[in-house]
């Protein structure tokens, strides 16, 4: 168990390093672009955590990123894989909008019910796929894939028809009330009382996980279906609960960024990237429910960070979107490989691998 | 099929290894091994499972870098950086799992081997060679046909002429054996011996005893990571040699223990089964297996083991049938209410239904009690009953394991199937099902699962043993069924059965007689 803990450690280690890395990478672009290293590499570091108004931004867009991240881990334990996050968060912020616009209740009983509405609608989104997989065999990242376009949609013509702001000549849904939304944790940021969802959403994924027999199940079905039907238990049935319970946590992402956004109203954009970059996060957690908390950090201040530079050093918002996605591919790449160079020295049965370790084989997904 | 270590004695040396150490985290995988073969001979290399031959190989074929050594090919020394080196110095290695891509036909097979490309691919030149090379070692391949449509044996055959074709004059074959049925086993064995009489040479890695006589010239016998002894195979007798594998004297038979059998523990009658087209897979089965009793379903692999095994746990539903277990029957089998009536199952593929690799020791040990919500209160695990049932199963069952946190993929085959036999016979379950349980384990581990078995029997378990080795029916079984084309062709009994009879009945009908059955004895 001791060694087990230090090498988590050591991969905690290693993988902060690993983004410190990214982020010079990432500089040297900012450099040719003319800005001076330092007045770079300052920019960014105050944009993510200089100001309260920007740690407050960085820890405000932790929220959705651990969630998407959590329902990535949880779907991924089970066996299954879809990258359903995007359409998903989308329709558990339709679903919110809904609840926060057209029910009117006091505070204490409105907000819970929106986020209820955010994991329903998440989760039955999550469902169409689950269900296209369970019954007909339709692959799940490919229909979630083609979901997210139709998610998109979706929310286009909903906030330009049923739930326009007629007021406005953007297609934007009115203002939500105050009962609908999150409350503010630090006045005048973007920072909401959601981030006590981080924490919690953490630690009950993980005892779900660890501790629970649903968790076992999902584990089991994940290390084999052969041998998880022979136990007894329907890969189908909890593959089909771990989609779901996925599209749930996106969903609930989605209520997030309804109800405690800038703005007290949503256009078609509010999903942003969350959904694609969250499971960026999980594998950099490497899976990892607790670890997703800090690796969520470091994606949400990357984005924080990328977004002020634009603004502090001038440098073009499509420089900044590179970088980003640079850093996401540099800390992913690296810490891959170091993830199977560490295997391939620590196989503590080697003579007994009948197959010569091939780097393919250690990159599928453990079956 | 007889050796010639005498004639081979003065033949030049094909491969030398002088003091090969390789040294993995932990663990010393080969101590100073040294060996040699020499051209037109077939050296056995015997060992237990982890005793180091497979990793001495893979220094061989460049796979694994040796921390010390050397290596000399026809009397030069030589470093071997990869597989390619190794194909370049002659040296060609089939592993256990085969490394073809099973929608490409054999031709393309071949033809995309690394060092034939880059450039045009020529396939009609490809195929004819490899037409023309297969007529001249008398190997049965198409090379049109597709390696997904061609069984073990052929895609064997396909790794060899790989091989050849790049012009490789000494073989390397790990446990080739394996996967293959008796009469494959025996075609296999001819191929070899012929391949040695053309002056090439075959080093073939095993753990069973069984085939090295009549095969190699001499073997080279590892334990621990080292060498034990090489000898001359006419010059030694079978205990001799597992004496040497094992370090101990082994009884290599098993007593059958005589139990008075007791009422009828499983009974299946009318037992049909068909696939999603409606072909039928098993024919209008009916058998009884009483308590106290080990009945044994002997055949050649294929003819409807596995979706008897798969019906009787209720992974398949039958078309008709009935299934009774203690007298009851049972009625929308599952795997669990096939638990819960008391049946167990060692099964067939460990990696894929025995163990889960990724998880933990406890976790595998416990799974169907999780499966069916126990050590469990209100869905959490209660992990103070879950941690001390798993450690007394592990002490029960001698799995040897640092803990029961490890997880399984650390633990040696032999102890993971320990531990499923742990975890199957821990529950004192009424029946157990045992699909070829000794698949892949070396001598010891074997011998554990026999007696395990036996002690199940003597406290009056029902035992339905299905094998593909018909020398496990013969060790085990009170009664036994030959098993041709889904159907019982015939019981007999244990104790009286005759090796041509069973192995006539194998091969499906009385006339066509012993092929099947001649492979894995003749030898013995």
């Amino acid at each position: 168990m001791r060694a087990r803990l230090a090498t988590g450690g050591l991969d905690f280690v290693l993988s902060v390093c690993v983004a410190i890395l990214a982020l010079l990478v990432a500089l040297i672009f900012v450099v040719a672009a003319g800005v001076s290293f330092t007045s770079g590499a300052d920019a960014f570091v105050s944009g993510a955590f200089g100001s309260q108004l920007n740690l407050a931004g960085t820890l405000a867009k932790m929220v959705p990123l651990t969630l998407v991240a959590l329902g990535w881990i949880v779907v991924f334990k089970a066996g299954r894989f879809h990258v359903g996050f995007p359409g998903q968060i989308l329709v558990g912020g339709m679903f919110v909008t809904v609840v926060a616009l057209k029910i009117h209740l006091p505070a204490g009983l409105h907000l819970p019910l929106v986020l209820v509405a955010g994991m329903a609608g998440g989760a039955l989104y999550a469902g169409i796929a689950a269900w296209l997989w369970a019954k007909r065999g339709v692959n799940e990242i490919l229909s979630t894939l083609l979901l997210n376009l139709i998610a998109a949609q979706l929310l286009a013509w909903w906030v330009r028809g049923p739930l326009h702001d007629h007021t406005s000549p953007l297609p934007l849904t009115p203002a939500f009330p105050n009962s609908a939304r999150w409350p503010e944790l630090l006045k005048n940021t973007d920072l909401h009382w959601d981030i006590v969802l981080v924490p919690i959403a953490a630690i009950l994924i993980s005892f779900l996980l660890a501790r629970t027999l649903a968790g076992f199940r999902m584990r089991l079905v994940g290390s084999g279906e052969m041998i998880a039907r022979e136990a007894g238990v329907s890969p189908e049935r909890i593959g089909v609960r771990a989609i779901m319970l996925s599209g749930a946590l996106a969903g609930l992402a989605g209520a997030s960024l309804v109800a405690a956004g800038t703005t007290p109203q949503v256009g078609e954009d509010f999903g942003g990237t969350y959904g694609f970059t969250g499971i960026a996060v999980a594998l950099l957690a490497r899976n990892n429910a607790l670890a997703a908390v800090p690796a969520a950090l470091l994606f949400a201040a990357l984005e924080q960070g990328g977004q002020t530079m634009e603004g502090t050093v001038g440098i073009s918002s499509s420089l900044v979107d590179f970088i980003q996605g640079l850093m996401i591919v540099l800390v992913l790449a690296a810490t891959t490989v170091l993830y199977l160079v560490r295997r391939r020295t620590t196989k503590p049965r080697a003579p007994k691998a009948t197959a010569p370790p091939t780097p393919r084989a250690e990159l599928e997904p453990s079956k | 099929m007889t050796g010639g270590a005498e004639r081979q004695s003065g033949s030049p040396e094909a491969l030398r290894l002088v003091g090969i150490t390789k040294r993995f985290p932990g663990v010393l995988a080969n101590d100073d091994v040294s060996l040699d073969v020499r051209k037109g001979e077939v050296l056995g290399l015997l060992g237990e499972n982890g005793a180091g031959k497979t990793t001495l190989m893979n220094v061989v074929y460049g796979l694994y870098k040796p921390d010390g050594g050397q290596i000399f090919v026809n009397g030069r020394e030589v470093e071997i950086k990869s597989p390619e080196d190794a194909l370049d110095l002659g040296i060609g290695m089939v592993h256990q799992h085969f490394k073809l891509v099973p929608d490409m036909t054999v031709a393309e097979n071949i033809a995309m081997a690394p060092s034939l490309l880059p450039g045009l691919i020529r396939l009609k030149k490809v195929e004819r060679e490899v037409a023309e090379l297969c007529e001249k070692f008398g190997l049965n391949v198409d090379p049109r046909s597709t390696v997904s449509d061609l069984t073990v044996g052929a895609r064997q055959r396909v790794e060899i002429v790989k091989l050849l074709y790049r012009g490789a004059d000494l073989l390397i074959l790990d446990e080739p054996t394996a996967a293959l049925t008796p009469p494959e086993w025996h075609e296999l064995g001819i191929f070899i011996r012929d391949l040695a009489d053309q002056g090439r040479s075959v080093i073939f890695i095993t753990h069973k005893l069984d085939e090295l006589f009549g095969l190699v010239d001499r073997c080279t016998v590892l334990r621990d990571a080292r060498v034990v002894d090489t000898v001359n195979i006419a010059a030694v007798d079978k205990p001799e040699l597992a004496k040497m594998m094992v370090g101990r004297e082994v009884t290599l038979r098993v007593q059958r223990p005589i139990v008075q059998a007791g009422k009828p523990v499983l009974e299946v009658s009318g037992l049909t089964v068909a696939d999603d087209e409606g072909r039928t897979l098993i024919d209008d089965i009916g058998f009884e297996v009483r308590a106290g009793e080990v009945f044994g379903v002997a055949g050649v692999a294929g003819n409807g083991q596995t979706e008897l095994v798969e019906a009787l746990i209720g992974l398949r539903q039958p078309e008709t049938g009935e299934i009774r277990l203690d007298g009851k029957a049972l009625k929308k089998l599952s795997p669990l209410t096939f638990t819960n009536a008391g049946g167990a199952l060692v099964p067939e593929d460990r990696h894929r239904e025995g163990v889960a690799l990724e998880l933990n020791v406890l976790d595998n040990l416990l799974m169907k009690e999780f499966a069916r919500g126990r050590y469990a209160k209100r869905g959490v695990i209660d992990f103070d009953a879950a941690r001390e049932r798993s450690e007394t199963l592990v002490r029960n069952y001698d799995v040897k394991t640092p803990g029961v946190d490890v997880p399984v993929r650390q633990l040696s085959g032999g102890n993971q199937q320990k531990l499923v036999l742990a975890r199957e016979l821990g529950r004192d379950p009424r029946l157990v099902i045992a699909f070829q349980p000794t698949r892949g384990l070396d001598v010891g581990a074997i011998e554990f699962v026999y007696n395990e078995l036996n002690d199940k029997k003597k406290a009056g378990g029902a035992i339905l043993l299905v094998s593909f080795e018909l020398d496990e029916i013969f060790t085990m079984a009170d009664r036994f069924a030959v098993m041709v084309d889904g159907r019982f062709l015939r019981v007999l009994d244990g104790g009286e059965a005759d090796l041509e009879t069973v192995g006539m009945l194998m091969g499906g009908s009385e006339a066509d007689a012993g092929v099947a059955a001649s492979g894995r004895t003749v030898t013995t």
